[in-house]
């Protein structure tokens, strides 16, 4: 072929692979679905707990203020500084930075175990206090939607984990995998946001 | 031979025709699978129209209620069909199961499966029925004494769904870590959302009124809707599975290739 053909055809490769890259959807297809059905179900708690709210205000107002609102900003913080590290490592894995991807995604997965520790120092004094999930409906919520988002925060370090073992195993990394992954942490985030919002900002 | 090739060569071949449905290779499953539905509308039919034992009845009644409850005849028409058709609930399993060894796991997500169906079968289903079985069929109780059946009845009945979360959770992450694709990943991590939404169910211990009572929108109305249609897309799956199964992967496929040996017996029991 002649040379002016390769010249357009890679001319038209570059376009087609920014064209590929906007519509490719990152991950695993299945994750997505995931995590699609996991923020509508959320997002049905949410509605329910926005009504009991509306039906008790004042209860659910003064319960709020017993939260304590430094450890919650902390979290969110600490959340927030893992999810740039495993975007910042999506990114090195992308670029074939396997080494500084590997890095990446271990801070990642240190800041994310920040986030229990920080939940049991939280809990720990409340129930020994007395307030627990029979208290109010308040804390019942409290409690359940909490301990719920506690669970995928635990389910995603492991998945952090299986992304590093993946980044530093002896073959090429599944970038696919790398992005799985990532997909999911990056949802324990957005999830965690609004039930900030909800449970310990909103008046 | 890849599965992709099985299951392409299988799906050219023609279905057989009716008559010969004796013949068919895969007759215990298809039995077993058809057994689910007669069950499962069994079980509604006692539940719901029946005794209206669901959905849930209030666990604030008051006590003349819960007495006119648990001694109404409908109640114990309810707890005579379950006595009799409660054998059939093992036979639902059967289906999982069969499929779930075709998936390139560790057999121990199958002996949790059935460990998991096991205590969950007794826990939420036996315990439940004794309770209202008792109030149904010996009349003379104390209404103390029938207001507390009618709580341990409940609570088991909802309260039990926590038994039920190691089984799917077996069931979901065998399905995300199989390699032979025998069920879809989707599922898997439907089942993933089915069992944590069961996990909600726990705090029926604590609550008597409001979202988390045994009545509550959050532990039974919204887990309820879950179950309800993860059970269906379920079958449809596994219907699907079964169909697309190979003949010569059966595990009875050797009694019809191969002629009665000795060790006939030990492949029975593989």
């Amino acid at each position: 072929m002649t040379e002016v053909a390769e010249e357009s055809s890679t001319g038209a490769t570059d376009a087609g692979r920014t064209a590929a890259a906007r519509s490719h959807l990152p991950g695993d297809p299945s994750m997505w679905f995931f995590v699609i059905g996991d923020l509508v179900i959320f997002g049905v708690y949410f509605v329910v707990y926005m009504y009991y709210r509306g039906q008790d205000h004042d209860a659910f107002l003064q319960s709020q203020a017993q939260l304590n609102l430094t450890i919650g900003t902390l979290n969110t913080v600490v959340l927030l500084t893992s999810s740039l590290f495993v975007a910042l490592g999506t990114a090195a894995a992308r670029g074939g930075r396997t080494a500084d991807a590997t890095r990446l995604f271990g801070l990642a997965l240190v800041c994310g175990a920040v986030f229990p520790l920080l939940k049991l120092v939280e809990y720990i004094p409340k129930v020994i206090a007395g307030v627990t999930p029979g208290t109010n409906l308040f804390f019942m919520y409290y409690y359940v939607m909490t301990g719920l988002h506690l669970c995928h925060v635990l389910l995603g370090l492991v998945i952090l984990c299986f992304v590093i073992r993946n980044l530093r195993g002896p073959a090429m990394p599944r970038i696919s995998f790398v992005e799985t992954g990532a997909t999911y942490w990056h949802m324990v985030d957005i999830l965690w946001l609004v039930l900030f919002a909800l449970l310990y900002l909103m008046r | 031979m890849t599965d992709i090739d099985t299951a392409a060569t299988h799906s050219a071949t023609p279905a057989r025709p009716a008559r010969n449905w004796r013949k068919n290779k895969k007759l215990d499953q298809w039995l077993a699978f058809w057994i689910v539905p007669v069950f499962f509308n069994l079980f509604g039919l006692v539940f719901v129209p029946l005794s209206w034992m669901m959905p849930p009845r209030s666990p604030s009644a008051p006590q003349s209620e819960i007495v006119g409850f648990m001694q109404s005849h409908n109640l114990l028409i309810a707890c005579v069909i379950l006595t009799l058709t409660f054998g059939l609930a093992p036979v639902t399993n059967a289906c999982y199961l069969t499929q779930m060894k075709r998936m390139s796991v560790s057999p121990v997500f199958r002996y949790c499966l059935i460990m998991g169906a096991t205590t969950g079968g007794i826990v939420g289903q036996l315990f439940p029925m004794f309770c209202f079985g008792l109030g149904a069929f010996r009349p003379g109780y104390d209404p103390k004494i029938l207001a507390m059946l009618y709580d341990f009845g409940y609570l088991a009945f909802i309260g039990s769904l926590g038994c039920f979360c190691i089984m799917w959770m077996a069931f979901g992450l065998a399905i995300l870590l199989d390699e032979n694709n025998i069920l879809p990943k989707w599922l898997g991590y439907y089942t993933v959302w089915q069992y944590v939404t069961e996990l909600i169910a726990a705090p029926v211990w604590i609550a008597k009124s409001g979202p988390f009572a045994w009545n509550g929108v959050m532990t039974f109305w919204l887990a309820m809707a879950m179950y309800v249609s993860w059970q269906i897309i379920v079958y449809v799956c596994i219907f699907r599975s079964i169909k697309n199964q190979p003949d010569d992967e059966l595990e009875n496929a050797w009694l019809e290739t191969e002629p009665a040996t000795p060790d006939s017996a030990a492949k029975a029991d593989a």
